[in-house]
């Protein structure tokens, strides 16, 4: 505890995470400055959603702390830390399907009034679910059903977000709105977010930290990141989207 | 749209299937039969619902079978009974069951400050077991010589003594307050121990603020105040709760035991359940081994017996009633509907049912409890991760889903014969109305009910016209639930995945 730095807002110090036998995160470090994005980076199954859920406490760490807001969160229950101010947008679009899209933005208010207050901004941001407000959550296309998770995540005030693969199975067309989304929101609020593809967050994202096999292996600016080739092949490999396989997917698009 | 027309094929389909049956059945049985079995079908799906209700609900949710349902049903009924017929008992144990509830409910306020405390890990470890231990003893010496099979009996003794409608039995002396009161105060300290063993002192990794202590000394204040009046109204209370109009008396009784029901399946959930989650299978053996469990308290208590509770006045009255005016007046034990013959009581069975699943659609659609627990029925790692506590909202709907069943109990207990076995009939419906119905949907098991309801009767009504074997009734809902499972596995309501 030391070496507290107030710059940050969240600190992950170094966490082990068992899930069953399994030893997922063998010693994870993640920094976040406050107000701005920092991006995780790393081949699938390397443990960056696990990294999110142990923040939030779905899979809490058995070592390791994690400091929030100059507050030690780990082994609190998950309801306690989202309470303190940390909205999760899990991956796979997992919105509640049998609720309308109202539903499961009421559902996420901590206090009364939370969704009077952001429905603007929210429905600004996103105009689609304003249209589609009484329909089913089952009923929304794959990029409505995203939309709507990180509304959701919008609806109380929170100090941090965590996103997970926001990007994941939509059309390119969605993505960038999605990004450009997501560039609003660090405007007001910090944001810790996973992303396997490397283009699209070198751009939105300032801070990088790359986990590898459960750990984490670099971090720093991203700037930086862009110059150093062979971290990027040497972690990254095969998760990078090529120019070539973006060319190929707005071509399918056609 | 070649969906969407197959789907309108298919409801039409089953439209003028349900109205065949129907029709056939009324011109096959006439109409006074028919009317009447229509009636006894609904009394039937009405107590099938307010099983299934509880039981689909708690599935859906936590993926809990339970299998001791049927017994908290029976515990429902006797509780119910128990109140309606002499109160001795209930305000006899209250005071030591209020005691008890009053310490552990102190953990609230305990909890924030035992966990600041400094122990070394083996003092962690150590501190909850003596507390339990000590626990265990004071309790002990609380109940030790406690007369409960004497208060026990009040009730037995009054359903031979009195008459039906106004039972004032005799009240049998209790110990007098100078001796009695010692018994209250140990619960008290017992529960106060198990609170203290269940914060785990000085276990940092808890969380307990100390900010809202207020609010969490309200509950356990008010418990206090309501120990201390029920131990000077023990004796007090039955007599006046006999002296009250039978129809008040009744409805004292069902609120009680609903109330019962609550705060027995929030228990049950808290220190049986809860700690099973991880392991499923677990959890079926031990709803199993408690609903014996249950059954064996009974016997103890009240002998394996069977009672009749009498009906309310307001059912009691020998004699047809043309018209519902005439009831509600006389208050007639029957009534005529459409030139059949029905029991008015059944007619407040219907009623109670399709209350309740009005009450409980309102619950589900319109409260946040609702909305919490249809996304929880999905995905409760994140329902959690909004910040919502699921563990609360578990124990919530588990209380709710037990005083559903004790209400279906006390609801049926003037109607069937009391018996420790009375609910073992209704667990296995209950759970064949969830499979029917669709696990985690309340519209399936109503609907579910209510088809296994009139299965039953016109089983029944068969069997009886044409000599046949009244297993009939009994198989015909498993041949139902053999059908639904073939045609469509996951129940009429169920959501597929």
């Amino acid at each position: 505890m030391s070496e507290v730095n107030h710059d940050d807002l969240l600190n992950v110090d170094n966490i082990h995470t068992f899930i069953g036998q399994f030893h997922i995160l063998e010693g994870v470090s993640v920094r976040v400055k406050k107000g701005s994005i920092t991006v995780m980076l790393g081949r699938n199954g390397a443990g960056k959603t696990t990294t999110l859920k142990s923040i939030i406490g779905l899979t809490p760490p058995r070592e390791g702390k994690i400091i929030f807001d100059g507050m030690e969160i780990q082994g609190k229950r998950p309801y306690n830390i989202a309470n303190l101010g940390i909205g999760y947008v899990p991956e796979h679009r997992a919105i509640f399907r049998q609720l309308s899209v109202l539903e499961n933005l009421k559902l996420a208010e901590r206090k009364k009034g939370d969704f009077e207050r952001s429905s603007e901004f929210i429905f600004k941001l996103f105009p689609d679910l304003k249209r589609l407000y009484k329909l089913p959550g089952n009923h929304l296309s794959g990029g409505q059903q995203q939309m709507l998770a990180v509304a959701r995540a919008l609806v109380p005030e929170n100090k941090l977000l965590l996103i997970d693969e926001p990007s994941e199975g939509l059309a390119p067309i969605l993505i960038q709105q999605m990004m450009e989304a997501i560039e609003t929101l660090s405007h007001t609020t910090t944001i810790l977010l996973v992303e396997q593809n490397f283009i699209m967050a070198s751009q939105l994202a300032k801070q990088y930290v790359i986990i590898d096999d459960g750990k984490s292996v670099s971090s720093g600016s991203i700037k930086d990141l862009v110059l150093q080739p062979e971290v990027i092949h040497r972690y990254l490999g095969a998760s990078i989207k090529t120019r070539k396989e973006l060319e190929m997917e707005h071509g399918s698009e056609e | 749209m070649d969906r969407r027309n197959k789907r309108i094929l298919q409801t039409t389909l089953i439209i003028v299937v349900v109205l065949g049956i129907i029709v056939s059945l009324y011109l096959y049985a006439g109409q006074r039969a028919f009317v009447s079995t229509i009636f006894s079908g609904l009394t039937l799906g009405s107590l099938f619902f307010l099983v299934a209700a509880g039981l689909t609900l708690i599935f859906g949710l936590m993926d809990v079978l339970n299998f001791a349902h049927g017994s908290m049903f029976m515990l429902g009924a006797y509780i119910g009974w128990q109140f309606y017929t002499n109160p001795t008992f209930i305000f006899g144990v209250a005071p030591l069951a209020l005691a008890f509830g009053t310490g552990v409910m102190f953990i609230s306020v305990l909890k924030p400050y035992l966990i600041a405390w400094n122990l070394t890990p083996r003092m962690q470890k150590l501190l909850p077991t003596i507390a339990y231990i000590l626990a265990a003893v004071v309790i002990v010496f609380a109940v030790l010589g406690f007369d409960i099979l004497g208060l026990a009996n009040t009730a037995m003794v009054a359903m031979t003594t009195t008459t039906v409608g106004n039972p004032l039995a005799e009240i049998s002396p209790q110990e007098p307050l100078a001796e009695f009161w010692i018994r209250p105060v140990l619960m008290m300290l017992g529960g106060l121990l198990i609170a203290f063993g269940s914060s785990k002192p000085g276990d940092k990794t808890q969380y307990a603020p100390k900010e809202n202590l207020g609010k969490a000394m309200l509950l356990p204040a008010i418990l206090l105040v309501v120990t201390v009046v029920s131990i000077f109204i023990r004796e007090s209370a039955p007599v006046s709760v006999l002296l009250m109009n039978g129809n008040i008396r009744f409805l004292l009784s069902i609120l009680v035991s609903v109330a019962f029901g609550f705060v027995f399946g929030a228990v049950i959930e808290i220190i049986l359940i809860r700690p099973l989650y991880a392991r499923p299978t677990f959890i079926i053996l031990m709803t199993l081994g408690l609903s014996y469990v249950i059954r064996e308290l009974v016997q103890f208590l009240w002998d394996p017996l069977t009672y009749q509770m009498a009906r309310p006045p307001l059912f009691a009255m020998p004699g047809k009633a043309a018209s519902i005016g005439e009831w509600l007046q006389n208050g007639n034990s029957t009534i005529d509907i459409l030139g059949a013959t029905v029991p008015t009581y059944r007619l407040f069975i219907i009623a109670l049912g399709i209350v309740m699943f009005a009450l409980v659609t309102l619950l589900m659609t319109k409260t946040r409890l609702g909305m919490i627990i249809r996304a929880g029925v999905q995905d409760p790692e994140m329902v959690e991760a909004m910040g919502i506590n699921v563990k609360s909202v578990f124990t919530l709907v588990f209380a709710l889903g037990v005083a559903l069943a004790t209400l279906g109990g006390i609801g049926a207990a003037p109607f069937l014969p009391v018996q420790p076995l009375m609910g073992d009939a209704y667990q296995t419906q209950g759970l064949i109305t969830v499979v029917i119905g669709g696990m985690g949907s309340y519209v399936g098991a109503f609907v579910g009910a209510m088809i296994l309801g009139m299965a039953r009767a016109f089983g029944d009504y068969f069997a009886l016209k044409l000599s046949l074997s009244p297993a009939i009734a009994e198989a015909s809902t498993v041949i139902i639930m053999v059908i639904v499972l073939l045609t469509r596995p996951q129940g009429l309501f169920g959501s597929k995945e």
